[in-house]
C-alpha cells in the first residue's frame, strides 16, 4: 500500500500529542470503491471514560462513541455502542478522530473486507480525521469490532464494541434455514490490567518498557460490569430470563487476551455457529474454552426452571492458573 | 562460565539460511521411500533484538560456526528412512527428539551421534531437544518436521482437503533472564515472564522501523513466514509452539479450515478465524485458503493482511515495540 513508509520510524506527524508516537501512520484518505450503503454508523472516540469496580475503584476506560461529535457526545459507553447488520447490506463505519491528540482505527474483527476497510494501521494507515470503512457482511454470527493501533493497549483499554450479522430474516433467526431464538443474552468476557489503565495512547511504541508483555489483571468483567460478584446478575441483556419451552441466544466472546473457560452452570447448550461460521455439525456443550477473540453462539433450550450461573475463569497464558472469573445468571422460568 | 569465547552471531546470521517456503530437505511425491540425510550441529550464540539486547541462543544448525533458530524445517515422505547426524559441539548434553519417532538419548558434549528411523506417520512435528526440559528447547533447540502422506503432494493426510504450498509457523516466547541462567548451565529460579516473542526465530519490523522489509529480520517478509498467493492458493500451514505461552493464532483476510490440533485430525473442519494454540509443545494444521476476502466490497482479489496473535502481549518486544512481535503478513498477488 501507498501509506507504507510515511511515518513509520519517526514521530507520528499529526500534531500534538501524536509527536512523541511511534510506528503510526496517520491519515484519512478517500475510501477506494465508495458506493452509497445501506447502512453508516459513525464513531468518534473517547478517551475520558471509567468503568467503577464492585471495590469502589474507578478504572480509566477509552472506547468509541455513537456520533461523529467525538469527545465523549452521546455518552460514553462501554463496551462501545454495538453495530448490527444483516448479511449482504453494504455497510460503511465512518471514523472520526479528530482529537488532533492521537489516532486509532476500527478493525472489525472476523470480518473479512479489503484491506483498505480492515483497519490495521502498520499495512494501511491509522485514521487521522475522517476515514469510512466499507464492507458487506456476508456471514451470520457475532463479530467484535475494535482499535487496531498499539492494539495490545488500545483493546485492552476498552476500544471494543459487539458487532452482529444477522441473516435477512432479521434478529430471532440464528442462520437462514436454521435455528431461531427467542431471547439474546450478550456473554463478553474480559480482563482488566489496571496498571495499564494510565498509559499514554502511544506508550511503548517507541521502544520503552510500558511493561506491556505482562498482562496481571485485577478486575474480570462482563459485558462492561465487574463479574467479580452480583452486578452482572439479574441485568440483561447480560442476564436473561426465558421460560420452558423457549430458545436462548448466548452470545460469548473472548474479548480478554487471557485464555477462558465458560461454564454454563449446569445448562447444555449447542454451538451453532463459532467466529461467525456455521459447525458442520453442532456440538453440544455443557463448557467452553475458548482463546482471545473467539465467538461461539451457543443456543440453549433449558426443561427445568432455575437459577443457572453461567460463569468464565480467565487463565494465565502460561501457568494455567485461574486468575479470576466473571459471572452472570439465566432464569429458567416454568 | 566457560566456553564463552564462542562467536557473537548478528540477527541476520542466527536467522536460517535456508529461504524458501521451507527448508527442503526433500519434498517431491515419490512411489518409493528413500533415505533422507541431514547433519546438525548444535551450536550457541547471541542474538541482539530490537532493544539492543543481547540474548542467548542455541540452535539445531547447518554448520558450525552459525546458531539456527529454529533449525531447517525439514519435509519427507511416510515409509522415508532418516539419518539424522547431531554434532555436539557444546560442553552440555542434548539429544534429538520427535515425540513418536524417535528419541537419540543423551548426545555428550563434543559426541557426535547418528539416529535412524522410519518417518512412519504422516503429520506435523516438532524435533527439539528433550534434556533439561523445557529449558534447551526454550533457548532454540527446536525445528519442524513434516512426514508427507506416501505418494501425496497435496494432502496432510489421505483424504484431507487440499493444498498447493506449505509452511511452517513456529512459535517461541523469550525470557532473557532464563536464557541467560541457561548459558551457565544453571536452572531457572525466577518465574518466567517472556519478553520477545518470535515466529520462525523472528519478530516483525513495521515500516519504518530498523530491519524492516529486510527477510533476514523482518518477520512480515521472512520467505519462510509470510504467506504469498493468489486467488485459490490454497495453502497448509503447520503451527508448532515450542514456546510456554498458550496463544490465539488470529489471520485476517480469509478463516482458516482447521485441520489438526496437538497431532489429532478434528472430528470436523471448522472455519476459523481465531484458534487456540496451547502452549508448551502445542500444535495445529490449517488452510489458509486465499479466497477472495468475502466481505470485501467491491470484491478484492489483491490486498495484505496480518496474521497474529491475538494473545496481544506476544505483539511486543521488551515492553512495548508493538507489532515487533510474532507477528507476519500475507499477500493476496
Ligand atoms: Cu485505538
Ligand atoms: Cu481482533
Amino acid at each position: 500500500m501507498g501509506m507504507r513508509n510515511r511515518n513509520g520510524g519517526g514521530g507520528g506527524g499529526g500534531g500534538g500529542g501524536t509527536s512523541g508516537a511511534c510506528y503510526v501512520y496517520p491519515d484519512s484518505p478517500a475510501t477506494p470503491g465508495i458506493v452509497t450503503p445501506d447502512v453508516t454508523f459513525d464513531r468518534g472516540i473517547y478517551m475520558n471514560g471509567s468503568m467503577t469496580m464492585d471495590d469502589g475503584n474507578s478504572v480509566r476506560i477509552w472506547g468509541f462513541t455513537d456520533g461523529s461529535g467525538g469527545g465523549g457526545m452521546g455518552g460514553n459507553s462501554f463496551p462501545s455502542p454495538a453495530i448490527r447488520v444483516t448479511a449482504g447490506q453494504i455497510v460503511h463505519s465512518r471514523l472520526n478522530v479528530q482529537g488532533m491528540m492521537w489516532v486509532h482505527t476500527m478493525h472489525h474483527h472476523g470480518i473479512e473486507p479489503a484491506d483498505h476497510a480492515d483497519g490495521v494501521g502498520h499495512i494501511t494507515w491509522d485514521v487521522d480525521g475522517v476515514y469510512t470503512y466499507q464492507w458487506r457482511p456476508m456471514h451470520p454470527g457475532s463479530y467484535f469490532y475494535h482499535c487496531h493501533t498499539n492494539t495490545v493497549l488500545h483493546a485492552e483499554m476498552g476500544m471494543y464494541g459487539a458487532l452482529i450479522v444477522d441473516p435477512p430474516e432479521g434478529p430471532g433467526t440464528l442462520l437462514s434455514g436454521g435455528p431461531t431464538y427467542d431471547v439474546e443474552a450478550f456473554w463478553v468476557v474480559d480482563e482488566i490490567d489496571s496498571s495499564w489503565h494510565n498509559l499514554r495512547w502511544d506508550a511503548g511504541t517507541c521502544g520503552a518498557d510500558a511493561g506491556l508483555n505482562t498482562l496481571n489483571p485485577d478486575y474480570f468483567i462482563i459485558t462492561g460490569v465487574d463479574g467479580s460478584g452480583t452486578s452482572a446478575m439479574n441485568r440483561e441483556p447480560i442476564s436473561a430470563t426465558v421460560q420452558v419451552g423457549q430458545k436462548l441466544l448466548g452470545r460469548y466472546i473472548c474479548a480478554g487476551y487471557h485464555p477462558q473457560k465458560i461454564n454454563f452452570g449446569g445448562l447444555t447448550g449447542k454451538v451453532y455457529i463459532s467466529d461467525g461460521r456455521p459447525l458442520p455439525n453442532p456440538i453440544e456443550v455443557t463448557e467452553l474454552r475458548a482463546c482471545s477473540a473467539e465467538r461461539y453462539d451457543i443456543i440453549f433450550e433449558p426443561t427445568e426452571p432455575g437459577e443457572y450461573i453461567i460463569s468464565t475463569d480467565i487463565i494465565h497464558w502460561i501457568t494455567g492458573e485461574v486468575l479470576g472469573t466473571a459471572k452472570t445468571n439465566v432464569i429458567v422460568t416454568a | 562460565m566457560k566456553r564463552r569465547d564462542f562467536l557473537k552471531v548478528g540477527s541476520a546470521s542466527v536467522a536460517s539460511t535456508v529461504f524458501g517456503s521451507v527448508g527442503l530437505l526433500s519434498w517431491a511425491p515419490r512411489a518409493y521411500a528413500q533415505t533422507i540425510t541431514k547433519t546438525f550441529y548444535i551450536t550457541e550464540g547471541y542474538q541482539t533484538l530490537i532493544t539492543g539486547e543481547d540474548v542467548y541462543f542455541r540452535g539445531f544448525s547447518d554448520a558450525n560456526g552459525m546458531v539456527n533458530v529454529p533449525g531447517e524445517s525439514l519435509i519427507v515422505q511416510e515409509g522415508d528412512t532418516i539419518e539424522i547426524t547431531v554434532v555436539n559441539t557444546l560442553s552440555t548434553t542434548h539429544s534429538f527428539v520427535i515425540d513418536g519417532l524417535v528419541d537419540s538419548g543423551p548426545i555428550a558434549s563434543n559426541q557426535t551421534k547418528t539416529i535412524t528411523f522410519e518417518a512412519s506417520k504422516a503429520g506435523t512435528y516438532l524435533y527439539y531437544d528433550k534434556m533439561n526440559a523445557p529449558y534447551n528447547r526454550l533457548v532454540g533447540l527446536h525445528g519442524g518436521f513434516a512426514v508427507m502422506p506416501s505418494g501425496l503432494s497435496n494432502q496432510l493426510y489421505p483424504g484431507s482437503p487440499t493444498f498447493v504450498q506449505q509452511y511452517f509457523w513456529i512459535f517461541n516466547d523469550i525470557d532473557p533472564v532464563w536464557h541467560n541462567a541457561i548459558s551457565n548451565n544453571q536452572t531457572p529460579k525466577t518465574a518466567y515472564e517472556p519478553r520477545y516473542f518470535t515466529i520462525n526465530g523472528l519478530g516483525a519490523r513495521p515500516p519504518g522501523a530498523p530491519g524492516s522489509h529486510d527477510p533476514n529480520i523482518d518477520a512480515m517478509v521472512d520467505t519462510r513466514t509470510a504467506l504469498h498467493g493468489q486467488i485459490g492458493d490454497r495453502t497448509l500451514v503447520r503451527i508448532l509452539n515450542p514456546g510456554l505461552a498458550s496463544q490465539s493464532v488470529h489471520t485476517h483476510g480469509n478463516h482458516m479450515e482447521w485441520l489438526t490440533e496437538n497431532g489429532n485430525i478434528r472430528p470436523d473442519i471448522w472455519k476459523k478465524d481465531c484458534i487456540y494454540l496451547d502452549g508448551d509443545m502445542g500444535s495445529l494444521d490449517v488452510i489458509y485458503p486465499f479466497e477472495v476476502p468475502p466481505d470485501s466490497y467491491p470484491p478484492a482479489t489483491t490486498g495484505t493482511y496480518p496474521m497474529h496473535l491475538h494473545t496481544e502481549m506476544s505483539q511486543t518486544a521488551g515492553g512495548g515495540f508493538y507489532m515487533f512481535g510474532a507477528l507476519t503478513d500475507i499477500y493476496f498477488e
